[in-house]
């Protein structure tokens, strides 16, 4: 759902607790995504704002992407409270508030992507098992087993370590 | 329907605590309604037991919370299929509080105990708590279950019964931290209402948006030193 006027998304002056010492830029809430940044209406918009040094990019991790409700941080340490309706879902490149003297955009992190190459048959078989079995977000490449890692990798490559130890899959990458 | 009728427009915030059997989750519940109430926020309780409505009955019978306000969902053979792979049901028992209770701030959602490999699918919580007891041992947050890694909180309950149970609460905390990459550990003992206003706190801080109940201490402070006190 996008909307490109009547609410801009913020709400009151509202003074919260935790802010980042006396020089902390005022918080603000999020409840409505307000547009695509991809879209060319909103690219030009956030372009004349850029020009003024004004665009804050909101980064989230990729699986925070489905929460609807959190507290983040501006690049530039701005607390936003992140505050939408169930049926709304964030994604890379939403505008989140947009007036001339300031916008907010959405970057979703780099996800860490781990690369796992069974040598044979047999390991991609046992490989994929544990995928599964472990309700690992994967996808597949060529020969590859490409595995989502949403916490540590390390906290991964342990569960697959007999695997890896007997040489049997690589990690690639 | 759409979640535009309910309550306005964004329904009450929805909150997991999940957690093995017997951890403490339904005395956490006990120990943090009356918290949450003399706060003034708006509350209502899901609870998931597998055959039974156990938990509910118990919550109902408590006086603590008007019975109306606990859903019973019965999530048969399978605790963590009905908060994770298939929501449905927890989804329409929360939109059905939503719908009978205009201006509900709150919806807590207790699941079946389970093992440590549960989590919470974000389509039915905004947020979740994962409750684990020293009793269960003081290995446990080294054993990395994905419900301890992923958890927004990581309760550790029955603080009180350590000394009974040869647990060393230092190390116990110091590691769930460190699997945790420093991320939110809160000590309890639910038994003595010890620690549960903290988690009051995180509640209205993180997803309610509220002022905290001590607005000089920063709440990761807080939370930090009552940890602190509870290890001491
Ligand atoms: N000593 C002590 N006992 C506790 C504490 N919290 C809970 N208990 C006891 O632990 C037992 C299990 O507590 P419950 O709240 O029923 O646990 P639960 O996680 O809801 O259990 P299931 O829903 O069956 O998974 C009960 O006998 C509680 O009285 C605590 O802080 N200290
Ligand atoms: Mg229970």
């Amino acid at each position: 759902m996008t909307s490109s006027g009547g609410d801009d998304g913020r709400e009151g002056a509202h003074s919260y607790g935790g802010a980042a010492g006396p020089e902390a830029l005022a918080p603000l809430r999020v409840v409505a995504i307000l547009g695509d940044r991809a879209e060319a209406g909103w690219h030009r918009r956030l372009h004349a704002i850029e020009h003024a040094g004004a665009v804050e990019i909101v980064e989230v991790p990729a699986a925070d992407l489905r929460r609807h409700r959190f507290r983040a941080r501006s690049m530039c340490g701005r607390e936003v409270i992140v505050d939408l309706p169930r049926d709304v879902f964030l994604f890379d490149g939403a505008v989140l508030y947009a007036e001339p003297d300031l916008a907010l955009v959405l970057r979703v992190e780099a996800e860490i992507w781990l690369r796992l190459h069974p040598l044979d048959a047999a390991a991609a078989l046992e490989l994929g098992y544990h995928a599964g079995n472990l309700h690992w977000r994967v996808r597949f490449d060529g020969d590859d087993l490409l595995v989502a890692a949403e916490t540590k990798a390390a906290d991964y490559l342990a569960r697959v370590a007999p695997l890896l130890d007997e040489g049997r899959v690589r990690h690639v990458g | 329907m759409t979640v535009h009728d309910l309550n306005g427009a964004r329904g009450a915030a929805r909150v997991g605590i999940g957690g093995p059997v017997g951890s403490g989750k339904t005395a956490l519940l006990e120990a943090l309604l009356p918290c949450l109430l003399a706060r003034g926020v708006n509350v209502a309780v899901i609870t998931n037991d597998l055959v039974t409505h156990e938990d509910a009955e118990r919550l109902r019978r408590s006086g603590i919370i008007a019975p109306e306000r606990v859903l019973a969902v019965e999530a048969g053979a399978c605790p963590h299929t009905v908060i994770r792979e298939d929501p449905t049901l927890n989804i329409e028992a929360a939109d059905r509080l939503d719908r009978s209770f205009p201006g509900l701030e709150l919806i807590l959602i207790e699941s079946g105990g389970d093992n440590l490999a549960s989590t919470f699918s974000l389509d039915l919580v905004d947020y979740w708590l994962f409750v684990i007891d020293v009793a269960g041992g003081d290995d446990i947050p080294r054993k990395r279950g994905p419900g301890v890694l992923r958890c927004d909180v990581l309760v550790i309950n029955k603080t009180d019964l350590a000394p009974h149970v040869g647990v060393d609460l230092d190390r116990m905390f110091a590691e769930a931290r460190a699997v945790r990459d420093g991320r939110i550990v809160v000590g309890t003992s639910c038994r003595h209402g010890r620690g549960v206003e903290t988690v009051a706190d995180l509640l209205c801080h993180d997803v309610l948006f509220r002022d905290m109940s001590h607005p000089d201490v920063p709440i990761r402070d807080a939370a930090a030193e009552l940890t602190r006190a509870e290890t001491s």
